[in-house]
C-alpha cells in the first residue's frame, strides 16, 4: 500500500478514490462521527438512523452498491427527523471482498479491500472521535444517552470504546428472539489520527489502536443487532461453513438461526424470546422498554467474544 | 417519556442548589432519606440523601477527581465511571426502590413520590444517573440555579482555582444536560419571589407537586425561602484573578442566564456555549504548560513521601546519610 503522511493511494491508480487523511488538512474539532458502510439495508435504517442521530454529532453514510433503496430510505428518514444537516451521504462504487477467504486473498490496498473501504470511509469523518456502526445495529434508549455523553467526554482522551452487542432475530412483528448465551464485545468508538487506521487481517479489516489507549467497556443493553428471520443474514460471507475457533461469533450466529427456524429456539441455551405488546414493534419494546427492564447481568454465561 | 420524575439539581456547592432543592422538598417532593444533617454549609439542611452523597464521596475518589475540580479532563475520568455496568446496577438498584409509592397525609392515600437529588458532585455523574433513571423508567429533569460566580466564590481562599473550577463545572455540566428536560433558574429570582421561577419549573419539567401544590405547602416554602438566604454579596473587586479567566467567567454568566429566559435554551446560545468551553480548554491548557514545573515538584514530593518512614530526610537526605 503506498502510504504517505497525508493519505493512501490504491493499486488500481483510481485517483477519484485516492485517501487524504482529514487529520492532514489540521485539527479536527471535537465531536463525534458515526460512519456506516451499507448494503442493502434499506429494512433496518429506519430503526437503526433515528437513535445514532439523537446520539452524535454527525453521520456518515456510505453505500456500496445497494440494489434495495438503500440511499433513498436513508435520505428520507434523516429528512423525517430534521438531521440533513449533520448527514453526509456518498457512494463507493467498487465491489468490495466479502468477509473470510475472499478478503484474504485482496490486497489491502486494493480498492476491493475491506481494509481500504474502511480507510476511505472513515476519511470523510471530520471530527477528533469516530465510530465504526453497522446498518443493522440498533441502539437503545439508554445507548443513546451513552453516546452522547461519550460524545463530549471522551474529548483529548485516545480512550476507545467497546460496546457489547446482543444479536436479536427479529420472526414477526411481535416476536423476537435475544441471544443472551454469549456476550459480543468489541471496539466501536476511535479516536481519529494515524494511529487508528485500518490494516489487515484473516478475515477482515482490524483498527489499530496504540497500547498506550485506555480501553472503555460499555455496559450491557446499549444496543441490538436485528438478524431478520426470513433473510439471508450470512451473504456477505464467502461460506457458511465457519470455524468455531477462527469465528465464533458467526458459528454461534448461524447455530442460532437454525435453532430458531427449525423451532428449537425455546430450548438454546441462552436465547430469550421477546413479545411485544399490541400495536407496539417488537424492536421498539425491546429498544425503548424491555432492554432497560431487563435484569442485570443479561448475559449470564461467562463466555466472553472479543474480535 | 415516563411521566414519572426524578429531578436533579446540578450545580457548585454555594451557588443556591441548597436553596433550589429545599424549596422543591418543602413543596412535597421527597428528598429520599437518610438526610445529610444540617450543618455549616446549609443552616436549614442542605437537602442531600446521605447515599447520594456517599456514592458520589467514593466515586470522585476512586476517578482522583475534586468536586470543584478546574480541569476540563477531569469529566473523562469520571465520565468513565458513568459508563460502568455495575455502577449503573448500583445506582438502578437503590433507585428503584426510592419511587415506591408513600403515604401523603393531605391526601391520605399512598403516592408515588416525585424525588429531589442534590448534591454539589451530581455534576459529575449525571449519565450514571441517567442510565439507572431509564431503567426504572422515570425520566430524569435537570434543574441548575444560576448564581453569579463572584457570590459563589467571593471570600474564599484561592480564588483563581475556585473560578476555574466554577467554569468547568458551569460549562461542562450544562453540556451534560443538554438536550435532556430541563431548567435554569437565577438565584435572584428564586430569593425574589420564588413562586414565579418554581411553577415555570414545575409546569416546563412536568412536576406535579408543583402544579397540584396546596397552600400548606406553598406556605412550607415561604419559610424555607427567605431572602436572608443571601449571605454572599461579592462583586469581582473582591475576586482577584487573572483577566483572561475573568473574561470567560463573565462571559459564560451572561451566557449561561439567558438560559433561564423563556425561550432561552437555544442552538445559538449552546454554539456560544460550546465556544466558552473551548476557550477555557484552551486557557487551562496553556496555564497547565506554564505551571508543569510546580506540577512536576509535587510528583518528586509525592514519590519522595511514598518510599517510607525509614528513608533519611531533610539534612541527612542531602548529606546522603
Amino acid at each position: 500500500m503506498t502510504r504517505s503522511m497525508t493519505g493512501l493511494r490504491n493499486r488500481e491508480g483510481d485517483a477519484a478514490y485516492d485517501i487524504t487523511w482529514p487529520w492532514s488538512e489540521g485539527p479536527l474539532p471535537d465531536g463525534l462521527t458515526c460512519v456506516f458502510r451499507v448494503k442493502n439495508e434499506a429494512r433496518n435504517l429506519p430503526w437503526v438512523l433515528p437513535p445514532m442521530l439523537e446520539a452524535v454529532q454527525h453521520v456518515v453514510l456510505v453505500d456500496n452498491g445497494s440494489d434495495d433503496g438503500t440511499p433513498d430510505v436513508a435520505r428520507e428518514v434523516v429528512e423525517r427527523v430534521g438531521a440533513t444537516d449533520r448527514f453526509t451521504q456518498t457512494a463507493y462504487p467498487f465491489a468490495v471482498s466479502r468477509a473470510g477467504a475472499e478478503h484474504l486473498l485482496t490486497p489491502p490496498d486494493s480498492v476491493h479491500s475491506l481494509t481500504y473501504f474502511y480507510n476511505w470511509s472513515f476519511a470523510q469523518v471530520r471530527t477528533a472521535y469516530s465510530m465504526k456502526w453497522d446498518g443493522d445495529m440498533v441502539l437503545t434508549h439508554e445507548g443513546v444517552e451513552l453516546l452522547r455523553d461519550l460524545s463530549w467526554q471522551l474529548r483529548g482522551s485516545r480512550a476507545v470504546v467497546a460496546i457489547p452487542r446482543h444479536p436479536m432475530t427479529v420472526e414477526s412483528e411481535s416476536v423476537a428472539w435475544l441471544d443472551l448465551g454469549f456476550r459480543f464485545l468489541e471496539p466501536w468508538v476511535y479516536p481519529m489520527g494515524p494511529e487508528f487506521t485500518f490494516v489487515k487481517g484473516f478475515e477482515w479489516e482490524v483498527r489499530e489502536f496504540p497500547p498506550s489507549s485506555e480501553r472503555i467497556v460499555a455496559p450491557e443493553g446499549m444496543c441490538v443487532e436485528l438478524k431478520w428471520l426470513d433473510q439471508d443474514e450470512f451473504a456477505h460471507w464467502s461460506s457458511t461453513d465457519f470455524d468455531a475457533v477462527r469465528t465464533p461469533r458467526k458459528a454461534r450466529e448461524i447455530a442460532v438461526h437454525r435453532a430458531i427456524s427449525e423451532g428449537r429456539g425455546d430450548s438454546f441455551e441462552g436465547l430469550r424470546r421477546v413479545e411485544a405488546p399490541p400495536g407496539v414493534h417488537v424492536i421498539d419494546h425491546v429498544t425503548g422498554t424491555w432492554m432497560a427492564a431487563a435484569t442485570r447481568p443479561l448475559v449470564k454465561r461467562p463466555d466472553s467474544l472479543e474480535v | 417519556m415516563s411521566s414519572r420524575r426524578v429531578v436533579l439539581v446540578v450545580g457548585p456547592g454555594r451557588g443556591g442548589t441548597s436553596a433550589l432543592a429545599g424549596g422543591l422538598q418543602a413543596l412535597g417532593m421527597r428528598v429520599p432519606p437518610p438526610e445529610v444533617p444540617a450543618g455549616d454549609r446549609a443552616a436549614r439542611g442542605p437537602a442531600e440523601s446521605q447515599w447520594v452523597v456517599d456514592l458520589h464521596t467514593e466515586l470522585l475518589g476512586r476517578a482522583n477527581v475534586d468536586v470543584a475540580d478546574a480541569r476540563p479532563s477531569a469529566w473523562f475520568e469520571t465520565g468513565k465511571l458513568a459508563a460502568n455496568g455495575l455502577l449503573r446496577t448500583r445506582v438502578t438498584e437503590w433507585l428503584g426502590p426510592q419511587l415506591a409509592p408513600v403515604y401523603d397525609p393531605e391526601k391520605d392515600e399512598d403516592v408515588e413520590p416525585e424525588l429531589v437529588l442534590k448534591d454539589p458532585a451530581i455534576a459529575w455523574f449525571v449519565g450514571l444517573w441517567k442510565g439507572a433513571a431509564i431503567r426504572v423508567d422515570v425520566t430524569p429533569a435537570y434543574l441548575t440555579p444560576l448564581r453569579h460566580v463572584a457570590e459563589v466564590v467571593g471570600g474564599q481562599e484561592r480564588p483563581s482555582v475556585r473560578t476555574a473550577a466554577w467554569v468547568n463545572v458551569m460549562l461542562h455540566g450544562e453540556r451534560a444536560t443538554r438536550g435532556s428536560l430541563r431548567a435554569f433558574v437565577r438565584y435572584d429570582d428564586l430569593l425574589a419571589d420564588w413562586t414565579v421561577p418554581i411553577f415555570r419549573i414545575g409546569t416546563e419539567l412536568g412536576l406535579r407537586t408543583v402544579t397540584e401544590a396546596n397552600a400548606n405547602s406553598m406556605r412550607n416554602v415561604h419559610h424555607f425561602l427567605d431572602p436572608d438566604l443571601r449571605r454572599s454579596q461579592h462583586t469581582w473587586a473582591d475576586v482577584p484573578v487573572p483577566a483572561r479567566l475573568r473574561e470567560i467567567a463573565e462571559e459564560s454568566w451572561q451566557a449561561l442566564t439567558g438560559l433561564a429566559e423563556p425561550g432561552g435554551d437555544t442552538d445559538a446560545r449552546h454554539a456560544t456555549l460550546d465556544s466558552l468551553r473551548e476557550a477555557y480548554v484552551e486557557l487551562y491548557e496553556e496555564a497547565e504548560g506554564i505551571a508543569a514545573s510546580t506540577a512536576d515538584a509535587a510528583r518528586r514530593e509525592g514519590a519522595a513521601a511514598s518510599t517510607g518512614p525509614d528513608q533519611p530526610k531533610g539534612l541527612k537526605r542531602l548529606l546522603g546519610r
